[in-house]
């Protein structure tokens, strides 16, 4: 008995000691929680094989501790996730954070970090971040969620000095349409097996955020 | 020929059942709107549930636009039915009240006689779509405002408010112009059959056969693209998210084509037929 206790204490000890939280997602994360306000303008490209869409206009607000807001006078789709800057979905609930090195993006170099979910509540199972740890920021995220796949997110900043991105590319996985024969218009046309298989598909949207008005603490 | 013309008009205004027809599309008209209310939000439930996985939605897509589209998919079945009963109505009724004799009596050209009654059935049927395009956009704009439009074909299409009102304007130009080929053709089938019933049994079953061959497909053949039958959904064409003009042009001209040669048809055949 005491032979395993030893055996436990050495395999799981020093894992569950590495298994803290990363201080640069935490000076990261302390950055953001600075901004108690914002409002900016939002430019909305989607690029999904089936969808065809003319580029949309909105304004967005965020107040600290509240959902981001949208506005627009057309119809505009917002994606679920690529806007939460403030990384407060990744972070409500417990978890943990694990070191994954260095990765490479068009020539610069930034730390990865998977997030780990600990608590059965997240929405997440786990989450891949590139850390700009010489400018305070998140460059890439890849977020497996437990219902709506996996998002992956680009962002790109006007200048080092910027906390919140100019430019955000959201990838994700949407299941292609499937509609009813001979709903809405001409039927002829429509390929009767890729209609009954569906299938899933990768879309991107594009948002081009512009007219910061940032309120800090 | 001018005074051929009005008296035409006046004949068409003065019968009851003219307005009566009148009366009956308005109220198909509403009952459409009605439905198309409930059927839109079933349509965009169907359209955006997959989406709903991965975005948020701000804005309404059961607005005035969604309704108009829903409406000129309907209204291209109910609308030629009875514009086909009005219009074959207008030489049948003078066969059966034998006014046609008196009027052969006169110092009258059967050729312009029956021109006259081709013009103004072409004109009723222009007045009519015009009317029901009017009340189609002041009622579903009233009742329910502007907003994009969403349309699946093939693709799920978006169009701004601005872009989807000049689109459904255009589908209700192209979509007059089949309803203009299916009452010239009743004329020519009032021509040939002369008795009303037998007549509207003939135009009612030409429209029913015309839906059906729409939906059957050819196969990439010249008589899939230019068949008549094939033409009278060239309206679809403006939700497209690019609109192929050539096409739209090309089925446009044809459907004239057609027209006028089922109105060559009925003048010729009127002009060799016994009034008696």
């Amino acid at each position: 008995m005491r032979w395993r206790l030893l055996l436990w204490g050495l395999l799981y000890l020093p894992a569950s000691r590495a298994q803290g939280i990363d201080p640069d997602l935490l000076k990261i994360k302390n950055r953001m929680d600075s901004i108690v306000q914002f409002s900016a303008s939002l430019k909305l490209n989607v690029d999904v094989s089936f969808i065809n869409m003319p580029a949309k206009y909105a304004r967005m607000s965020y107040t600290k501790g509240k959902p981001l807001k949208f506005s627009s006078e057309d119809f505009v789709m917002i994606p679920k996730r690529g806007l939460d800057f403030s990384l407060n979905s990744l972070m409500e609930f417990p978890f943990i954070t694990v070191p994954r090195g260095e990765e490479i993006r068009n020539g610069k170099t930034y730390k990865a970090i998977n997030i780990i979910s600990t608590d059965k509540r997240a929405d997440f199972s786990i989450a891949m971040l590139l850390l700009d740890i010489k400018n305070n920021r998140v460059a890439e995220t890849e977020i497996n969620t437990k219902k709506d796949g996996t998002y992956n997110l680009l962002l790109q900043y006007e200048n080092s000095s910027k906390v919140l991105p100019s430019l955000v590319e959201v990838n994700f996985e949407i299941e292609k349409i499937r509609i009813p024969l001979n709903f809405m218009g001409k039927d002829t046309d429509i390929d009767r097996k890729k209609m009954r298989t569906g299938g899933s598909k990768s879309g991107k949207i594009f948002l081009q955020i512009s007219n910061y008005l940032i309120k800090y603490l | 020929m001018k005074a051929l013309i009005k008296a035409e008009i006046f004949k068409l205004l003065r019968q009851s059942k003219t307005w009566y027809a009148l009366a009956a599309l308005l109220m198909i008209e509403g009952v459409i709107l009605f439905s198309a209310y409930f059927q839109g939000k079933n349509i965009l439930d169907i359209l955006l549930d997959n989406l709903k996985k991965s975005f948020y939605f701000e804005g309404t897509l059961l607005n005035g636009n969604l309704l108009v589209y829903l409406i000129l998919n309907t209204l291209w079945f109910h609308l030629p039915l009875i514009l086909m009963i009005i219009v074959s109505g207008s030489l049948t009724a003078e066969y059966k009240d034998r006014t046609l004799q008196t009027i052969m009596l006169q110092p009258v050209s059967k050729w312009k006689f029956i021109l006259s009654k081709y013009i103004v059935a072409i004109g009723f049927t222009l007045a009519v779509v015009g009317m029901l395009a009017l009340t189609s956009f002041t009622l579903s704009y009233g009742l329910f405002g502007k907003g994009d439009l969403i349309v699946y074909l093939n693709t799920l299409n978006f169009f701004p408010s601005g872009d989807a009102f000049v689109r459904l304007q255009y589908a209700f130009v192209s979509g007059a112009l089949s309803m203009v080929f299916f009452s010239v053709a009743s004329l020519t089938l009032a021509v040939i059959f002369r008795e009303a019933t037998k007549t509207w049994i003939v135009s009612a079953l030409f429209l029913i056969l015309s839906n059906l061959l729409l939906k059957v497909d050819f196969g990439d053949t010249i008589f899939n693209r230019v068949f008549f039958a094939k033409l009278n959904d060239t309206w679809q064409n403006f939700f497209y998210f690019n609109i192929n003009w050539t096409l739209v042009y090309t089925n446009s001209l044809l459907l004239c084509g057609y027209s006028l040669l089922f109105m060559a048809i009925g003048i010729l055949l009127f002009h060799k037929k016994d009034i008696g």
